[in-house]
Parts: structure tokens; C-alpha cells; sequence
């Protein structure tokens, strides 16, 4: 805490208001400092990921230091190594695909929920919200034997569908799209337009802003994701990256090319996250999503 | 719904279109839940209530079963290995969730009080949250093992390496605790940053001028202010802590002897390498039964102080 106080009675020109303004706007070195050290604290172990990973293999990591010389041996040696493109694929089928789902399922259920009547509609809501009292490890075993018994393991279909009951991403649809002014939907069905153009032609346009945001979580979600794909793939080819570069680690894999194949899956989320930084951060207090 | 109050000459005609207009909107809402509910009854109600169906049975991986009604439960209580990672998991929570509750707080209050570079602060401290667990233990692997990073340096310096991943449990838990908090502390302090905005610049400014130094302010006026904030903060992350589970499975694999054997990692143990799917369920029911307990007492313990 910097001690950067006026003291009272030192406000000799301009109003009270004038001074408070000039104080709250005053840089304070000492917190600016306080907020380096901790930037530095979540960038460094990123860049080191990376500085390592262009640094010869067996080069002297330990007390850190720069390589003498760079290299892209340890980048290319991972891509062409066993399935990694593979799993980079499997990720991002797995991401992608769930993200189109997520976000077209649970539009079409935040519509029904927001401004639709049909029987059970509130408990079915309010049973949805209560799938987040649980926490998915407690269903994670008949969620398994499930799956098994109907041949989804080492599938995409196994991997995907039962991540897609998502009732976050229903719940913050219905809240935006109640929001929405209920003339414009029967302006629509005053002009003949049908439920499902109305969806695709209303609903969806006017949603944009929050399936972006959501559609964002669920994108790093799913890339994130890691206790669901480590048992629904069985086979090395069916791996996504988290499960790759876990089974990487256990394996006696130097710490160069370890570096490489980690720099390789952290890179969408930087990219995704340097793009759409401010986004991602007002959303997050904005809406209560938690990953 | 007052749009429906037409005028009365055209009453009659107007009603039964309603009705019909009504009709098929209850049936284009059926239409559109359909997707998701079909979703949620396979995927989410169907296991919820089979977690209870087979942790009263010896579910094996050919399928094969018979009920043994409450067996699983009462192995559990006599179960050394479920007894210590329960233990485990609640030390783990009791270092984890006081250390990422005050470093969101700190952040966010340093956050709160910044006037220039802001954004670049607010994300530089929220990246490491937006990548996944394993890489954060991948990262922290190289930091923490015994020929590691932090280690090499002591050496260097002539000082004994500390034992981070090897040593006794607290150890190895505080080691686990840091690198969750470092992955996920970004979350909570965007909330409490969000709280901090809505308190009113007036109220601090007055109590600095009565007086109040910055300490006193916090703990005066900031934190009452904030408590349903913090109650929820305090929530999200004791259910995190319960399911810590990415950080062991790279870091420590549960060792060394069971220091950082989880709750679920005895599930994932119980279930996918020793197929006893029985018991595995039944130890995620307690698992469920546990996260619910633990926030109705934050709850309770967080409203009685409240009044």
C-alpha cells in the first residue's frame, strides 16, 4: 500500500470535488510496481515456455538462461512425431465442433425458456440450473459406463455429445434474450415468418454479442479440458493435446521438446485471448461465466 | 403479458387466434428445448441418478453386477486409502482456498487503484487462466522438481534445495495449492475487482478524511461492503478445491507415498485402473456430498455473521 493521502485541509484551490478528482488521478509508483511484479509473475513462466522450447536440445536450462543459439528442432521434431498433429486436430474438432453445438442448442433452449410458454417450462429451468450443484466428477463413472454401452469410447461422438448439456451457456441465453423487446418477435410473426427463420433471422443476429463471449469460454473450456478426454480416448490416435502432453510428460521426453509440444498447445488460447483480451475480461464480470 | 387486452369489437376473432398463436408457440417452445433436454435427461439427469444406482452395486467393467446395497459406503469409512485422501483433499482446501481468496483480493485491490496501463495489467494477470492445468503443472514441473528451476538457483547459491514435490505433505500440497492459485486466481479476481468498482468513491473518501488510514478503511468499509462478493469467491473456489484433480495427475501422479492423493484422484484410480466402478461411484457421490455440505455451511456461517 503507498501512502499517497492528502491531508486534509491541503485542498486550497478549486472545490472538494476538483481535489478528489486530482487524487484518484494521481499514478501512484508504488502500485504501478506492486502490479509489474505480479505481471511478471504470470508472463515469465510463458516466455520461458517458449525460450525453452527454441533452445537446443540438452542446452543448460538450469539456472535459467538464454540459449546461445536458437533453433526450430524441438518444434518440428514434436509436429512430426507420433500423432501430435493428430491431437492437435482431435482438440481442435473437439473445441470447434462443441462450440457450434453448444451455442446452437442452448440458443434454441434460451429462446424456448425466455419468451416461449409450453408446459414444465419452469422446471425443467430450474432443473437444468441444478446440474451445477454437481460437480461432473461425481457423474463421471455412469457418465463412462454409459457412453461405453452405447460404443462411444475412442469416438468423436463420445468425446463431444455429453459435453454438451452445458446450463451455464442456457442460462445466460435466456437471461439475454429476455432482455430482448417481445415486439419484435411478433413484428416477425405478424409478417409470416415461421419459428425457425425467426430464430435464424431474429434470435441469432440479435444474440451475437453474448454467443461471442460464450462461445469464446467454451472454445478454451473444451481446449482445456482434460479428465473427460483422458478417459473417453483410449488409443494414442484419439489423444487431445492436454492428454498428449500429459502422456508427453510421463514419458521420458527431454525437457526441450516437453517445452515445444506445451508451446504448440498454449498457443490458440494466447492468440484467441491477445485478440479478444478486453472481451474476455469485461465478460467475465459482466455474466459470473466461470470455466 | 398485457399485449393480449385487444380492442372489444374484435374480441371473439381475436382470442381464438391468440389461442392458436399460443398453441403453436407452446409447441415451437417444446420444439426448440428439445435439443438441450434430450441432452441434460442422457447426459446429466440419467448419470446423477445412476451415480447413486451403481454406488449401491459392484458395478465391473464386464457390466455384470449385483446390489450390495450400502457395502461401497461402509468400505469407504474403513478404507485407509479414501479416509487419506479425504484428509488429503481437506488440507489441500485448507492451504488452497485461503491463498487464492487473498491473492485475488490483493491483485484486485492493486488492480482497483491503478490508473495507467490498466488494461494491459488487468490482462497480463488474467492470461494464465486461460490456458489449462496441465500446462500450468507442465510449466511448473520445470520451477519446482528437484533438479528444477527454483532449486537450481538455491544450489547456486549454496543454500539446501527445498523438497517442493518431494518432501512431506504439506509441502507437496502447498506446491500444488500455488500452481492451482497461479492457473486460477485470474477468475476470482475479476469478481472481486467488479465488487470494488461498486463501492462508492464517497464512503472512502469521508472515512480518509475522518481519519481512517488504509487498513481501517479495508477492513471497515471495503470488505462489509464486499461480503456477498467474497462469499461467492470463497464458494467457486472450495468447490475447485474438491476437484483438484490435473495438477497431481502431471505434477506428483499422488506421490510421493500418497502425500497428494485426492479425492478424485482415488476416484480415477477406483475407476478406470482398477475398473471397481461400484466403489468409484460411490466415492463420487461422497465427493457431490461434500461440495454441497461445505457451502451450506459457508452459506449459513456467511449469513449469521452478515446480521
Amino acid at each position: 500500500m503507498t501512502a499517497t493521502l492528502t491531508r486534509p485541509g491541503t485542498e486550497t484551490n478549486g472545490t472538494p470535488a476538483a481535489a478528489r478528482r486530482r487524487r484518484r488521478n494521481r499514478i501512484r509508483p508504488g502500485t504501478i510496481l506492486v502490479a509489474s511484479l505480479l505481471a511478471f509473475g504470470t508472463i515469465v513462466p510463458f516466455l520461458a515456455v517458449f525460450i525453452l522450447a527454441l533452445s537446443p536440445e540438452g542446452a543448460r536450462t538450469i539456472p535459467f538462461q538464454l540459449p546461445d543459439e536458437w533453433t526450430l528442432d524441438n518444434l518440428i521434431a514434436v509436429l512430426t512425431a507420433r500423432n501430435f498433429l493428430r491431437w492437435t486436430l482431435n482438440t481442435t474438432i473437439y473445441s470447434i465442433v462443441s462450440v457450434v453445438l453448444v451455442l446452437i442448442t442452448a440458443a434454441m433452449a434460451g429462446y424456448a425458456f425466455a419468451k416461449k410458454r409450453f408446459p414444465g417450462r419452469e422446471i425443467m429451468f430450474w432443473s437444468f440450473l441444478a446440474t451445477l450443484m454437481v460437480p461432473t466428477q461425481a457423474t463421471i463413472i455412469p457418465l463412462f459406463v454409459l457412453v461405453a454401452r452405447l460404443e462411444g469410447i475412442d469416438t468423436f461422438w463420445g468425446l463431444i455429445v455429453p459435453t454438451l448439456a452445458n446450463s451455464q451457456a442456457v442460462f445466460l441465453m435466456r437471461q439475454f434474450i429476455m432482455g430482448l423487446p417481445d415486439e419484435l418477435f411478433e413484428a416477425a410473426k405478424i409478417d409470416g415468418a415461421r419459428e425457425w427463420s425467426i430464430f435464424w433471422r431474429i434470435v441469432l443476429p440479435l444474440t451475437t454479442p453474448i454467443l461471442a463471449t460464450l462461445g469464446i469460454f467454451v472454445f478454451l473450456w473444451h481446449w482445456n479440458d482434460f479428465l473427460w478426454p483422458l478417459i473417453i480416448a483410449q488409443t494414442d490416435e484419439m489423444r487431445t493435446l492436454t492428454v498428449g502432453l500429459a502422456s508427453l510428460n510421463q514419458e521420458a521426453v527431454s525437457q526441450a521438446r516437453l517445452m515445444a509440444a506445451a508451446a504448440i498447445t498454449v498457443i490458440p488460447c494466447l492468440v484467441v485471448f491477445a485478440v479478444l483480451q478486453r472481451y474476455i475480461v469485461n465478460s467475465v464480470a459482466a455474466s459470473g461465466i466461470k470455466g | 403479458m398485457t399485449s393480449t387486452t385487444p380492442v372489444s369489437a374484435l374480441g371473439r376473432q381475436k382470442r381464438r387466434g391468440s389461442t392458436t398463436a399460443a398453441r403453436s408457440g407452446m409447441w415451437a417452445g417444446i420444439l426448440f428445448v428439445l435439443p438441450m433436454l434430450v441432452l441434460f435427461v442422457i447426459f446429466r439427469f440419467v448419470p446423477s441418478l445412476g451415480a447413486i444406482g451403481m454406488s449401491l452395486t459392484d458395478y465391473k467393467l464386464s457390466g455384470d453386477y449385483s446390489v450390495v446395497w450400502f457395502d461401497n459406503y461402509t468400505r469407504m469409512i474403513a478404507d485407509d486409502v479414501f479416509l487419506g485422501a479425504l484428509t488429503t483433499t481437506l488440507v489441500y482446501a485448507a492451504i488452497y482456498v485461503p491463498l487464492v481468496v487473498v491473492v485475488s483480493m490483493v491483485t484486485a485491490l492493486v488492480l482497483n487503484r491503478l490508473v495507467w496501463g490498466t488494461g494491459f495489467f488487468r490482462g497480463a494477470l488474467f492470461l494464465p487462466y486461460v490456458t489449462s492445468f496441465v500446462l500450468a503443472a507442465v510449466i511448473w514441473l520445470w520451477i519446482f522438481a528437484s533438479d528444477g528451476l527454483v532449486n537450481g538457483l538455491l544450489t547456486e547459491a549454496g543454500v539446501d534445495p527445498y523438497p517442493f514435490l518431494t518432501g512431506n505433505q504439506a509441502q507437496v500440497l502447498t506446491s500444488l495449492a500455488v500452481v492451482s492459485a497461479w492457473r486460477g486466481f485470474g477468475y476470482s479476481m475479476l469478481i472481486l475487482l467488479a465488487g470494488l468498482k461498486n463501492i462508492p468513491d464517497d464512503l472512502l473518501e469521508s472515512a480518509t478524511l475522518d481519519g481512517a488510514n488504509a487498513t481501517q478503511r479495508f477492513f471497515r468499509i471495503v470488505l462489509p461492503l464486499l461480503r456477498p462478493v467474497v462469499f461467492f469467491v470463497l464458494v467457486i473456489e472450495t468447490i475447485a478445491a474438491f476437484q483438484v484433480f490435473d495438477t497431481i495427475y502431471v505434477m506428483t501422479g499422488g506421490g510421493p507415498s500418497r502425500a497428494s492423493y485426492s479425492l478424485v484422484y482415488a476416484l480415477y484410480d477406483q475407476g478406470f485402473k482398477f475398473f471397481d466402478f461400484g466403489y468409484a461411484a460411490a466415492i463420487g457421490v461422497a465427493i457431490f456430498l461434500l461440495v454441497f455440505v461445505i457451502s451450506l455451511i459457508q452459506r449459513r456461517f456467511l449469513d449469521r455473521s452478515n446480521t
